[in-house]
């Protein structure tokens, strides 16, 4: 049972939710970007994705550097639950292929910044 | 079907029609209604509210009483609110002890778990409190054990006590994002996969953060972030109706100031 | 025992037991000891204490099943076999978790208040 151990973090006293120290944390981190970059190939073939391996790793690495300046351990062993749980719905492909492009956003047009762009989209 | 209908009807409308010298349909349904309000006001009315029973607060006033005797460790507050029903408010610690407790003693046997429910309270340090809804074939009772975590803080998880609790768990982290701790499968329940956020959440917007649609160029649906985001949402702790007078607090005790609402990461 | 046995208790998965009142004093036996390893001001001890008491001396003095289950008055036999099988694991946790020590910690202020405002 992993509950009653406690971190002292700070000067608060709190729970911890997996890992009791940074490098524990840092470990979990980066089993699961090794997981995932191993499980990458599967996916691209499995659900025929219109990418490639390299495009996929790619992402997989942009995701995993969006949380970097995370430095709370509990936030950091939070988001690894969460990713550990969609590699697990991928690799068992309980997700669809819309679900796997979801990470892509690839019809999501950026939103216009400068002046005529947003003229042109109507917003000015 | 229809004619089948209307064979049902016809006899009825011509004897109102004979009796009333065939008045319009609007006045045939006046005169059903005025029947139906004569019918009403011989009946004597019943109180929507469920009456108190003295007996039974009274009892299960001792079982309170009982329960915080034999786990003072664990039991931070026994009430009986508004309705006959007993509400064991424990520390998080306490939850597989209790648990087992009133599944186990022989005094309690509440056997059935028949829910687990969250209730989000954002302006709270520990936001998030967790109801197990007991039933007690045995002596036909229910009570509800209640304790609170927030958004990073595992929970027991109540499995190894009763099986049912499997699925309400997933259902509570999908819904607000409690971990609970030692959970055999602890996966999305609800949502779908890919989704982000937890949505019962006070500070998930009511529109959501995407939307869903059919792309016909890229063949396969897509998401997409939605453009009428809610920008503010302001907690009002007050209740915008009074909803339980006869509940209010009135001792005065002293109010620490709210914590103003976390921001979204 | 008086009379013919009974068939089936008319719960499934719970067969009829053939030694109720030995099986009884056994798991009776077992949890006041268990009861005894307990600090004797312990509400746990003294409440459970006082109900096995209670069912083991009416098991010892009544040797007819039918009328023992009137007696002890909480369902069939074999589900007051079942009470006390919960009844002695739970006294065996109990031990682990002593929960008749003082509270863990006093609950935030307001947390449980209702309504908030």
């Amino acid at each position: 049972m992993a509950s009653p151990r406690i971190v002292q973090q700070g000067i608060k006293q709190v729970k911890p939710l997996m890992s009791v120290d940074r490098t524990e944390a840092r470990r979990r981190v980066l089993n699961l970007y090794k997981a995932w970059y191993r499980q990458i190939p599967y996916v691209v073939k499995d659900f025929y994705l219109p990418i490639t391996v390299k495009m996929g790793r790619d992402k997989v690495r942009e995701l995993f550097l969006k949380n970097k300046h995370v430095t709370d351990i509990r936030i950091i062993d939070m988001l690894v639950i969460k990713g550990q749980m969609d590699l697990v719905e991928t690799a068992n492909i309980w997700k669809q292929r819309n679900h796997v492009m979801m990470f892509f956003k690839d019809t999501v047009n950026p939103k216009p910044k400068d002046f005529l762009s947003k003229f042109y989209e109507g917003q000015e | 079907m229809a004619s089948r209908l209307s064979r049902f009807i016809r006899p009825i409308a011509s004897t109102l029609n004979h009796k009333y010298g065939g008045a319009s349909s609007r006045t045939l349904g006046c005169i059903q209604r005025f029947a139906s309000f004569g019918v009403e006001g011989e009946t004597p009315k019943k109180p929507t509210v469920a009456s108190h029973n003295p007996l039974v607060r009274q009892r299960l006033r001792d079982f309170g009483a009982y329960i915080a005797e034999c786990m003072p460790k664990y039991v931070q507050q026994v009430n009986v609110p508004y309705h006959d029903e007993l509400e064991v408010c424990i520390h998080p610690d306490g939850i597989i002890p209790v648990l087992s407790f009133l599944k186990d003693h022989t005094n309690a046997q509440f056997l059935s778990l028949s829910d687990i429910a969250g209730v989000d309270k954002p302006m709270l340090e520990n936001r998030f409190e967790i109801a197990y809804i007991l039933l007690s074939l045995q002596f036909n009772s229910r009570i509800i054990v209640k304790t609170y975590t927030d958004e990073l803080t595992p929970i027991d998880s109540a499995c190894s006590v009763f099986q049912a609790a499997n699925w309400y768990e997933r259902e509570v982290w999908d819904m607000y994002g409690v971990f609970f701790a030692n959970h055999p499968d602890l996966r999305r329940i609800l949502t779908d996969y890919g989704f982000e956020g937890h949505p019962f959440r006070k500070d998930f917007p009511l529109s959501g953060y995407v939307e869903v649609r059919y792309d016909d160029e890229v063949k396969r649906v897509v998401v997409e972030p939605i453009e009428l985001t809610q920008e503010f949402r302001k907690f009002e702790a007050n209740t915008p109706w009074e909803t339980f007078p006869q509940f209010r607090q009135i001792e005065g005790d002293v109010q620490k100031p709210m914590n103003p609402p976390e921001e979204k990461k | 025992m008086a009379g013919i046995q009974k068939m089936t208790t008319g719960l499934t998965g719970l067969a009829v037991a053939r030694h109720p009142h030995q099986t009884l004093k056994v798991l009776y036996n077992r949890i006041l000891g268990q009861l005894e390893k307990m600090p004797s001001d312990a509400a746990y001890r003294k409440h459970t204490s006082e109900i096995i008491k209670d069912r083991l001396q009416a098991v010892q003095t009544e040797s007819n099943v039918a009328a023992l289950e009137k007696r002890i008055n909480c369902g069939q036999i074999e589900e007051v076999i079942k009470q006390a099988e919960r009844e002695l694991s739970l006294s065996r946790k109990m031990l682990e978790w002593k929960p008749w020590e003082p509270l863990v910690a006093e609950a935030p202020q307001n947390q449980w208040k209702w309504p908030i405002a």
